[in-house]
């Protein structure tokens, strides 16, 4: 069942490369977060309850309510346009996501570990490569919110694969990063979209002496 | 031969069906279910009119396309039985036989001098070029999987029993489905009911041929439907003995004509810039699929 859970979530990591709207974006970033939920439920199932509780909730609260909600609240609060604009074609987005799956499969079949079990492991790579790349590719400040969303996901499923062993301390750290990226951005979106129509990190490059 | 007859009868409702669904679906009573039927039965009784323009190739291509799918049709096994043919790779032979019928296609498109039907058949030969990677990867993890490399083979060793092969089975289904829609030029990559030269892909390579030859494309077209249904159903029927699965077969057929009457009611055509990127999505699922399946023989965890 992890497994298939963990097949999916790299399918909404395709998803992601090819869709066009912020919206989908968002609402493939709540997705990852109840598929998420689900694999805690099963993978954690040796931790004691109240700690399973926490994390149950973290994950379905977080992030798949709270951070979406917050994201789409400030998508209108900033008349911000739904479309994407990435720097490359879709195209060629999808054909990086496909080559960086592939190997982080590679990486994963040549170390020789019995320790590491691999699908967490590729599972968590790509999705953290392929949160950097989401942040490179476009070109919307809001875009590299989301980005650094899925990378704290790719963490997330790293430390999932060691989570019977130390749970609460993992967990502190990402709701704390959580917490930190969202709250620090979203005020940056605010003040941005208040002088700035349109949030473009294009002309952030603007903000030097002449 | 049971594969064949089989496919036969499929084939005969197949498009009726999709054809109902549509009409359905969009609040309209619709033709009958035959109609397809007696529209190839009308256009086989009519002679062919050539353009001075084409060579021998226009009037060779249509019963070669035709052909191609016969032969297809051979190798495709029914659960247990095998096909007509049955050999090592055969699933090579199913793909590129269907390949040499849709050349001779483009190349009597071409053949036509018409500027449209060039630029349809160089369409259909980027989409069909890109769905053959999805086809190739699906169909050897499937070989891997279950060890054989011929069709029936595969189909009667693959067991679905863990969780994990439902999900792979789940995704296989899909690849296959959406393959037979780019294959068919089917909604989300071409609209078969445009009336625009500029926006068809399959439509406006046919469009100089008349007559006998139409009947033979649409007739193939229908063929091929059922082909790429049955080997769907191939996937789950397995080793179920035959008063199950021939009923199974059935339903698994009529159920895929809804599903494509279905999305064919309720989804837009994608932009033709979309295209190749949602074919390439189907070579990613089966690359998955891929490594599920190295998953499942522990080569790999």
């Amino acid at each position: 069942m992890i497994h298939v859970l963990l097949i999916i979530f790299i399918i909404t990591l395709f998803y992601m490369a090819i869709a066009n709207r912020l919206m989908t974006y968002i609402k493939v970033l709540a997705l990852q977060g109840v598929l998420l939920f689900f694999v805690v439920f099963f993978q954690l199932s040796k931790i004691d309850p109240f700690n399973l509780a926490f994390i149950l909730l973290e994950t379905i609260v977080f992030k798949s309510l709270a951070v979406p909600i917050f994201l789409s609240y400030l998508l209108k609060r900033n008349n911000i346009t739904r479309e994407a604009e990435p720097f490359l074609p879709n195209f060629v987005s999808l054909v990086i996501t496909t080559s960086i799956v592939v190997v982080n499969i590679l990486i994963a079949t040549v170390i020789k570990d019995d320790h590491l079990d691999k699908i967490f492991f590729v599972v968590a790579l790509s999705t953290l490569f392929f949160g950097l790349y989401l942040i490179a590719t476009r070109r919307k400040i809001i875009t590299h919110v989301m980005g650094y969303m899925v990378i704290e996901n790719g963490v997330f499923v790293l430390s999932l694969a060691i989570g019977n062993e130390m749970p609460l301390l993992v967990n502190l750290g990402i709701m704390l990063d959580i917490f930190a990226s969202v709250l620090i951005l979203g005020i940056f979106m605010n003040k941005i979209g208040d002088v700035f129509k349109d949030v473009d990190v294009d002309q952030l490059s603007n903000l030097k002496d002449y | 031969m049971l594969s064949i007859l089989l496919n036969l009868i499929a084939a005969l409702f197949f498009t009726g069906i999709v054809i109902r669904t549509k009409s359905k679906a969009s609040g309209r009573k619709g033709p009958g279910i035959m109609q397809p039927i007696r529209d190839v039965y009308r256009l086989f009784r009519k002679g062919s009119v050539y353009s001075e323009t084409t060579s021998f190739i226009f009037q060779l291509a249509p019963t070669v396309y035709f052909a191609s799918v016969v032969m297809a049709m051979l190798v495709v096994p029914f659960g247990k039985s095998p096909g007509v043919l049955s050999f090592y790779g055969d699933f090579i032979f199913f793909a590129y036989v269907l390949a040499l019928g849709k050349f001779f296609s483009i190349i009597s498109a071409l053949d036509t001098g018409s500027s449209f039907e060039g630029m349809g058949a160089s369409r259909e030969a980027l989409y069909s070029m890109f769905a053959e990677p999805a086809f190739f990867i699906l169909m050897g993890s499937l070989a891997l999987l279950s060890g054989h490399t011929s069709f029936q083979g595969i189909f009667a060793s693959l067991h679905i029993g863990s969780q994990i092969s439902y999900a792979l089975a789940a995704l296989a289904t899909f690849v296959l489905l959406m393959i037979a829609m780019i294959e068919n030029s089917r909604m989300p990559i071409d609209d078969p009911k445009t009336h625009l030269e500029l926006t068809m892909v399959h439509e406006v390579m046919i469009l100089d041929n008349s007559g006998f030859d139409l009947g033979l494309i649409l007739t193939a077209g229908y063929l091929k439907f059922a082909l790429y249904g049955a080997l769907i159903v191939n996937l789950f029927i397995g080793v179920i003995p035959y008063q199950y699965a021939i009923p199974a077969f059935f339903a698994i057929q009529f159920l895929m004509a809804v599903a494509i009457g279905l999305i064919e009611s309720f989804m837009a055509r994608f932009r033709m810039s979309h295209n190749p990127q949602f074919i390439v999505v189907l070579t990613s699922v089966s690359l998955l699929i891929f490594f599920g399946v190295l998953l499942i023989l522990q080569k790999f965890v």
